[in-house]
């Protein structure tokens, strides 16, 4: 199974850092909160992890 | 905000085929007990074997296999993870009647189902949601289960007066003490429900089904329905100055037939607030099947049927739903908390002819799948089968006009 970045919704506050960090595979809405447009590819792991830990709301995982 | 299909004061419930017959001697234990008997005692396999050969689905909305839920419980389930069994009454949809109608009319069946699922998973508790918008069905639970006499404890809970309160999540997170809001599933409840514990959640209607399957096995539930799908479904009707029904019906019912002829021609509301409009020469073809209908875009979900008939115009109806929608967001997730007062607001345009149809499109692709519960799917899935369902209604106030009451019709009825 594919892996995908999951947003704890009600945790998220739109502070936009892992767009900053995962430009591949994150956009914003128009409030700031972000949109996810494709899985955790291989080559993009690292980078999804290091979002997940950065996440001031600890809003972010990596599932699947 | 007050819903703008008001929760009913007053039902009538219609005695049925299965779930509903003998209501005439009223919700008493005794009265229960002489037409069913008492609780079956099943181990785990016969309860499975029971609910999965007739194909028992949740009667929730989401119409889950009840088999597969259990199955996962009972995977889970072991000495150090006793197994939890909830009754959801709460019932958060004021056009719903029918988790109501069962807690006036038959609650023991309600309760026998939970009980014996309870005793068959091992678990020791049995936890009653009742509504907190519905005080007199919530004061029938409260009788009822004072009468009771289990090998489990029965512990009742009060829902939050919300739409969302009644999710599966808000009510593990409420059974567990916290507030009566949904948050992020990272696992299904069967899996990690009320206190992390394996959770067997379904709502009163389904209970009563599996209560009737415990007494009365697989045979006598055959008797209705068809051979495809067994069984009855519970329908809540409302139409315009009669008293919120609640139908019994088997599977294969037409659907017409538990509408008054006068509302032929006006469009019906299948689903409830989280549903889908259809024309009437879609009602007049459907028959009650959850595969059936799903087949054609109007799923049965919890079985309302809201019939608001001539002269209310359907736009103007979504429009205040979308509004009522909004303001039940639980306020947490923020593509929600924006996203759906945006999109009522975009609806608004819409109703007055000034524009909107795109930005409604874009909102709605904007709010679905992103909030921890479903609240804004259910509320896209509203919106857009009006603009699928009754183009010409959308398109006759892009100039001004309305198809079902002429000129003027504002938000002010
Ligand atoms: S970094 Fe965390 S809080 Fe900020 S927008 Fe992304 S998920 Fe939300
Ligand atoms: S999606 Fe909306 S209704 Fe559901 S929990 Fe989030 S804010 Fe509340």
């Amino acid at each position: 199974m594919t892996r995908q970045l999951r947003v704890d919704w009600p945790a998220c506050q739109a502070r936009g850092l892992c767009h900053e960090l995962l430009p591949e595979i994150v956009d914003l809405d128009e409030w700031g909160y972000p949109i996810v447009t494709g899985p955790v590819t291989d080559d993009l792991r690292g980078d999804a992890a290091t979002a997940v830990r950065a996440c001031p709301r600890l809003a972010l995982r990596v599932v699947g | 905000m007050r819903p703008p299909v008001p929760f009913p004061d007053q039902i009538r419930v219609h005695p049925g085929p299965a779930l509903l017959s003998g209501i005439e001697r009223g919700p008493s234990l005794a009265a229960h007990r002489s037409q069913h008997g008492a609780v079956p005692r099943l181990d785990s396999a016969a309860l499975t074997d029971v609910v999965s050969s007739v194909g028992l689905r949740g009667r929730g909305g989401a119409a889950f296999p009840f088999g597969i839920k259990l199955g996962a419980v009972l995977d889970r389930a072991g000495r150090t993870r006793r197994p939890v069994v909830v009754v959801n009454a709460s019932e958060g949809e004021p056009a719903s009647s029918k988790d109501s109608a069962l807690a006036l009319t038959r609650p023991h069946l309600v309760i026998d189902g939970a009980v014996a699922s309870a005793v068959a998973l091992r678990a020791q508790e049995v936890h009653i949601v009742l509504p907190g918008d519905r005080p007199p069905a919530a004061a029938a639970l409260r009788r009822a289960i004072a009468e009771r006499d289990d090998p489990v404890e029965l512990i009742e809970h009060t829902a939050a007066r919300r739409f969302v309160a009644g999710q599966s999540k808000a009510v593990s997170e409420l059974i567990s003490g916290r507030p009566n809001l949904p948050v992020t599933s990272w696992q299904p409840e069967a899996t990690s429900g009320v206190g992390g514990r394996p959770t067997l959640l379904s709502n009163a209607e389904t209970w009563a089904h599996v209560g009737l399957l415990v007494h009365h096995g697989t045979a006598a539930y055959r008797r209705f329905g068809t051979s495809a799908e067994p069984g009855t479904a519970l329908l809540s009707v409302t139409t315009p100055g009669a008293v919120p029904s609640v139908h019994e019906v088997e599977y294969a019912t037409r659907m017409r037939d538990v509408l008054p002829t006068t509302l032929a021609g006006a469009p019906v509301l299948i689903g409830g607030f989280h549903g889908s409009w259809a024309t009437w020469d879609t009602v007049a073809s459907l028959r009650v099947s959850v595969p059936g209908m799903r087949s054609l875009g109007v799923a049965l979900g919890a079985g309302v049927v809201h019939a608001p008939g001539h002269g209310t115009c359907p736009l103007a109806l979504t429009v205040r739903i979308t509004d009522y929608l909004a303001s039940q967001s639980a306020g947490r997730c923020g593509p929600c908390l924006n996203g759906l007062p945006a999109l009522a607001l975009a609806l608004h345009l819409v109703l007055d002819g000034s524009g909107g149809r795109d930005r409604v499109e874009e909102l709605a692709t904007l709010v679905v799948r992103r909030g921890a519960c479903a609240h804004p799917d259910g509320t896209v899935r509203l919106v857009r089968s009006l603009f699928t369902a009754l183009p010409g209604e959308v398109s006759a106030h892009a100039t001004g006009g309305c198809v079902a009451t002429g000129p003027m019709e504002r938000l002010a009825s």
